[in-house]
């Protein structure tokens, strides 16, 4: 026994158990990638999963989204509050209630199972994804103007579906008889349970090899370790106050007006309170946080801005130091009733932007510019090719990553690169939509010292019946995310369905109907730039311009970089000149009658 | 090579190639050029407005990163945008041509590709899984045009759904194929030149073999083709001592490749990214790190001793090669007393002593260290990292090290091997008497293996026995003819069946065994069975497609011969050669020197010792014991192994 009453832990039985937790979570989200049929889960990868301690400690949390699983342990709180001792081996509880169950919305349906050894609580293991459908006045989610939560859907609280390894089937009957493809819902749930039943199976064979008592002291040796490395993380920041901020277009009920989020990040020593007093009171519409969504989402963003050598290793320590300032009724607390529906895109993606950008701030040497916003949307509509109903959704007319100090964003990545996207090839298969087009446009993302990865060009004309669509994922037409340390802001985007000669624009947080040969276009601008882009390297520039990332336009306007145009050869005197001079004021636009981006000074 | 096969045999090579029938072989050329970057220069020719698909790539940021890690370069794609060309054209999934191929368009990006001095293009359109005649005429097209150009279907090279994965692994073929393919076709005109009149056959990265015209469209199957086959090897020593966990090592001249063998399994991927490209063919599952014998010890930019990924390869090779000052482990290993001056590969090379003692303390001057205490470091240095990366692929994914045993190879695995296993705590290092040659045992060991897949045009939840049988039928065709191709008799092939199902609308795969007579309802009740055991649950309510045919095809081969057991094993003492001056645990000792052909089963001694022998030489350490088997293979023994500790509790239950 060592001084602190735990067994002494030897470095590789500390290193294989806690790799073993981690990899547990890895497995677990590729279990449900083989067995799940929703292309969201399966194909995409919205899910996550991890492990807790029986008193909601967080053991692992290598992968998922952060607001479906970094607050889990506030819904394993209520489990415990609730179900006190009547918890048993063979229990699954579901739930998806943002209010009781602390999920981020209805769709995001979590499966917690406790996991017992030789009797003893040990753990939970969560396992909480997307689902096809939760009921509600349109499938999929993300449908905007819902009067109030019970009108975005079905709404369950932390109830047992398995009780003792037995299906609660009245419960089932109720659950599966209000929402919609029941058939396909009754496959991604069962997949989600039988990954927590994984989960607990790996779980318990460490626990079997090592002993219960040993496997508790790595877990807490390893959570005291990452919680120094994380303090020292903090300290290391100047003591003082932080701010960011970000908004998003409207909250889909009250239209054209933006909601903001403002963060002051306070350091004090090894600690960091993150407030989001100042950020505006909960809307009438679904742009809503639930307190454990924006912890989740919060904790996320923080851990993202430290340093790379604790990126393995994230668990309870690293939260421990971390304070959240949230008061009830502010859009980041919201109270029950308030709609929700819209707040996993924004409000919870302006809240990773604005504490992005305050941190920015205090560490420069880890800077890192928003990434674009989503263009999402949720069709519903009938496939001729086999007459049933389908809902779909994709990241793939998603933009790119921000950049970061020191390097370019990649051209790609979606949601920090905890999803993916498909194939075109998978997708014309699920969906009766043909692509026309996917592909980067020049010039169509945050210009800086560092570039965002680039904005694409997405187009898929309709093969099936009429039908609509939701755009309540999407974001960006006007309130744009933004660069750091003087690098450039995403530019706007814009969704059109083309019908014919006529041109209709969508905005996001609205709801669209379509046609059979409407085409759906998105231009969906890249990330946010770092730097000022006239200190960007002029070879960087001119390979841009070879590679038509960037146009011989932007390169004198934006870059202040003068090349050949035939040659494209740098001139060397030319540059000086421009990058002496004041910089051109220019911006990145859309031509909403030729579907094009272009450079435009401001009025 | 084959000439000192032949000089021991005691005949002509001519002669002696005249009466091979078979010839294995493996190479590393694919991997090295690809993580060296230096393959050819590639276009990409693919469907208009679809030319990012492989810089998009499907979303992945950085490989294996976690999303706490975001301060990190972006992928730079193989082919960079101005060489991806967009062609019109457009097939649909039914394989249906909605806008034929603009030829002319094809025409215009092969002249550019060739202008922008090209050496191989890849071409990549979409559904062309379902119909080829798209790439196969642009194919037409750029070899009219550019006969010289190196030139890849991805339909060729990957016939599956998926265009990133198969745009990918097409340009990746592309970029190492075009020197691949030649190397290949150079090495068999020079044994046919010499009398060779037998089947070559070539290891796939798979651990399957084909014949040399069937790698040209698919040089990318190579990519890790030489290490393919030490893991058979590996298992199959492993196996003769009841292990079925090992961790199979393999330490040559510029790479140090793991590969972790759970309950006897030989772990085989198609999710494998060989660099920072996505490869999806079916390999082998081989860590490679860049760690080995000709690795150069040099100073970083924060004044540390590193040890690799740059490699003084065999030529220039290592300083005491003589015919560079490059400081590399091979240097270090001579400079401590592992390596014999003298009798390195069996005496034929002899070691500049000198030469290699310049070099490593030029790398210690600076750090204020002196001759043996720089060769010491640079040893532990290369030792951590290759502990390192056995640690990535076993501890990192929950694998206790300690209840494996290491099977080495290579020929800088014999000094290096039971330092990693001491740095582990991994308690068994065995070295087969092939150690040396690892990968080649397995290559004679291994069965010779052909995979055939098909894709279904039958209605998927409908498709009936009768159908599955004819599409098996037409494959067995074909895989028998493959096999007469390679010169194998056909009744020594067995074949065996299986198909790829799944519950409709899930988008992956479970692989189940066909039987002869196997009804419909037999095949779907094998299905829910499988599925139940995998995952642990069933949907007998739902509908099940059957998606794939699978034909896998192979030969065993004689088991090699076993050496007869000498009934009185000479005394320990007439292998000994003699001592040598080894630095060891900070100083200088005088360590007992073995001849590895002069010791016999039964043979035992403990650490600290050398093993020399021809091809390599074994260090013991102090912590070892070792001991000589039936086979002829040392087993070290590491002496204070602890085992995997428990918990109370645990022992307890261990114990009832």
């Amino acid at each position: 026994m060592s001084a602190n009453g735990r067994p002494e832990v030897d470095p590789i039985t500390l290193s294989t158990v806690w790799h073993g937790f981690q990899t547990i979570c890895r497995e677990m989200r590729a279990h449900m990638e083989r067995t799940a049929q929703s292309y969201l889960m399966a194909v995409l990868r919205d899910i996550s999963v991890g492990l807790w301690k029986a008193d909601g400690t967080t053991i692992a949390m290598p992968e998922g989204l952060f607001d479906q699983f970094l607050g889990a342990r506030f819904v394993i709180e209520d489990i415990r509050k609730k179900f006190g001792d009547e918890l048993y081996p063979g229990d699954v509880i579901v739930t998806n209630d943002p209010y009781h169950g602390d999920s981020p919305h209805l769709p995001d349906w979590g499966f917690i199972r406790p996991i017992f050894y030789e009797g003893e609580l040990l753990f939970f293991t969560l396992c909480r994804g997307h689902v096809m459908d939760t009921g509600g006045s349109f499938p999929g989610g993300y449908f905007p103007n819902a009067y109030d939560i019970h009108a975005e859907g079905l709404c369950i609280p932390p109830i047992k579906i398995y009780e003792r390894g037995v299906e609660c089937r009245d419960v089932a009957e109720l659950i599966f008889n209000n929402v919609r493809f029941r058939d396909e819902m009754r496959i991604d749930t069962q997949a989600m349970m039988s990954t927590t039943r994984f989960g607990e199976q790996r779980a318990l064979e460490i626990v079997d090899r090592y002993g219960p008592e040993l496997v508790d002291a790595c877990i807490e040796e390893m959570i005291e370790r990452t919680e120094r490395a994380m303090r020292a993380q903090i300290a290391a920041i100047p003591d003082g106050t932080y701010y960011g901020e970000a908004a998003t277009d409207d909250d889909g009920t009250v239209l054209d007006e933006p909601v903001w989020i403002r963060v002051e990040i306070v350091i004090e020593g090894d600690e960091m309170t993150i407030d989001f007093s100042k950020s505006d009171a909960q809307r009438p519409g679904f742009v809503n946080r639930v307190l454990a969504a924006t912890v989740g989402t919060a904790f996320g963003s923080v851990l993202m801005m430290m340093d790379a050598s604790l990126a393995d290793y994230h668990n309870e320590g690293s939260l421990r130091p971390l304070h959240i300032v949230a008061p009830e009724g502010n859009v980041t607390n919201a109270r029950y009733p308030a709609t929700v529906g819209g707040s996993p895109v924004a409000v919870g993606g302006q809240i990773q932007d604005a504490i992005m950008e305050a941190l920015s701030e205090a560490l420069p040497h880890r800077a890192q510019a928003a990434w674009a916003r989503h263009r999402g949307d949720y069709t519903f509509s009938t496939d001729p090719r086999t007459g049933k109903p389908y809902v779909r959704t994709t990241f793939d007319y998603d933009g790119s990553a921000g950049a970061v100090a020191g390097f370019d964003g990649a051209t790609g990545p979606v949601v920090h690169g905890v999803v993916m996207r498909g194939n075109v090839e998978e997708a014309e298969v699920r969906f009766p939509w043909k692509m026309l087009k996917l592909e980067i446009v020049p010039d169509f993302m945050g210009a800086g010292q560092w570039r965002a990865g680039g904005g694409v060009d997405w187009r898929a004309v309709n093969e099936g019946a009429p039908g609509r669509m939701a755009t309540g994922s999407s974001d960006g037409d006007e309130m744009v995310p933004r660069g750091v340390l003087g690098g450039h802001h995403c530019p706007p985007s814009r969704t059109f369905v083309q019908r014919g000669e006529e041109i209709i624009r969508v905005k996001p947080h609205r709801m669209q109907e379509f046609q059979p040969g409407d085409v759906l276009i998105k231009l969906s601008s890249g990330g946010a730039g770092v730097g000022d882009p006239r200190e960007r390297d002029p070879e960087a520039v001119q390979r841009d311009v070879r590679n038509e990332f960037v146009t011989l336009e932007a390169a004198k306007k934006i870059y202040g970089v003068a090349l050949d145009p035939e040659s494209l050869e740098i001139d060397d005197a030319r540059t000086a000149e421009l990058r002496s001079g004041p910089a051109t004021p220019v911006e990145v636009v859309i031509d909403e009658e030729n579907l094009t981006v272009g450079l435009r000074e401001p009025a | 090579m084959l000439g000192k096969a032949a000089e021991a045999s005691g005949e002509p090579l001519d002669e002696f190639l005249g009466r091979v029938e078979h010839l294995f072989h493996g190479t590393t050329l694919g991997t090295n050029l690809l993580l060296t970057k230096r393959g050819a220069k590639v276009a990409l020719l693919t469907t208009q407005h679809f030319r990012d698909v492989i810089e998009i790539r499907r979303g992945v940021r950085n490989l294996g990163e976690s999303v706490f890690n975001q301060v990190r370069a972006p992928y730079e794609p193989l082919v960079p945008r101005h060489l991806r060309f967009g062609i019109p054209e457009r097939v649909l999934h039914t394989g249906q041509v909605e806008l034929p191929l603009d030829e002319a368009a094809v025409e215009q990006a092969v002249r550019t590709a060739v202008t922008e001095d090209c050496g191989a293009i890849a071409i990549g359109f979409l559904h062309s899984y379902a119909n080829q005649a798209h790439e196969h005429r642009a194919k037409a097209i750029a070899e009219r045009i550019a006969p010289d150009l190196h030139v890849v279907c991805s339909s060729d090279v990957l016939p599956t759904r998926g265009e990133f994965e198969r745009f990918s692994t097409a340009v990746v073929s592309g970029y190492v194929g075009r020197a691949v393919s030649a190397y290949l076709q150079n090495l068999e005109g020079e044994l046919r030149a010499h009398g060779f009149a037998g089947s070559l056959l070539i290891m796939l990265s798979s651990a399957l073999m084909q014949t040399v015209d069937q790698c040209h469209d698919r040089a990318v199957e190579l990519l890790a083709s030489g290490p393919a086959a030490a893991p058979a090897a590996a298992l199959a020593v492993g196996k003769s001592f009841g292990h079925l966990d090992l961790i199979e090592i393999d330490m040559g001249g510029t790479s140090f490749d793991v590969c972790v063998i759970r309950g006897g399994a030989i772990p085989t991927t198609q999710e494998a990214w060989v660099g920072e490209e996505r490869v999806a063919t079916k390999m082998v599952d081989i860590h490679s790190l860049g760690a080995g014998g000709g690795s150069i010890a040099s100073i970083d930019a924060l004044g540390l001793l590193r040890v690799g990924p740059q490699s003084a390869g065999a030529d220039p090779g290592p300083a005491a090669y003589g015919k560079s000052d490059l400081p590399t482990v091979t240097d270090a290993d001579l400079i401590l007393g592992y390596l014999p001056s003298d009798f390195f590969l069996g005496g034929e090379m002899s070691l500049d002593v000198d030469r290699a003692a310049a070099a490593v303390a030029s790398v210690g001057e600076p750090l204020g260290l002196g001759l043996e205490e720089t060769a010491d470091t640079i040893f532990r240095t290369v030792t951590v990292n290759m502990a390192g990366a056995v640690t990535e692929v076993c501890t990192k994914r929950g694998h206790d090290v300690r209840s494996f045993a290491i099977v080495a190879g290579g020929g800088a695995g014999g000094i290096h091997s039971a330092a990693i296993a001491e740095h582990l705590r991994i308690p068994t290092v065995i070295f087969p008497t092939a150690q040396p040659v690892l990968s080649a045992m397995g290559m004679l060991i291994m069965e010779i293996g052909q995979e055939l897949a098909k894709v279904g045009t039958w209605d998927r939840t409908e498709v009936t026995a009768e159908e599955l049988e004819t599409t098996f039928e037409q494959m067995t065709a074909t895989e028998q003819e493959t096999f007469r191709r390679m010169g194998v008799d056909l009744a020594e092939v067995t074949l065996t069946r299986s198909i790829a199902a799944r519950y409709q609308g899930q988008f992956h795969e479970v692989a189940i065994d066909v039987l002869p007579g196997d009804d419909r309802e037999t095949l779907i009740q094998r299905f829910h069975d499988r599925y139940e055991e995998i995952y642990g649950y069933s949907l007998p309510w739902r509908a099940v497609e059957i998606l794939e045919c699978h034909l896998r095809g192979s030969v065993a081969q004689a088991p090699p011969a076993r050496l007869a057991p000498a009934h009185e094993p000479p005394a320990l003492e007439d292998a000994r050669t003699g001592d040598r001056r080894c630095y060891l645990r900070g100083g200088w000792d005088d360590v007992p020197v073995y001849r590895r052909e002069l010791l016999h089963p039964g043979h035992a001694f403990a650490g600290p010792a050398l093993i020399d022998s021809r091809t390599s030489t074994i260090l013991v350490p102090e912590s070892f014991d070792a001991s000589v088997d039936e086979d002829r293979n040392v087993i070290l023994h590491l002496r204070d192994a602890t085992g995997v500790p428990t918990s109370v509790r645990a022992a307890e239950k261990v114990g009832a």
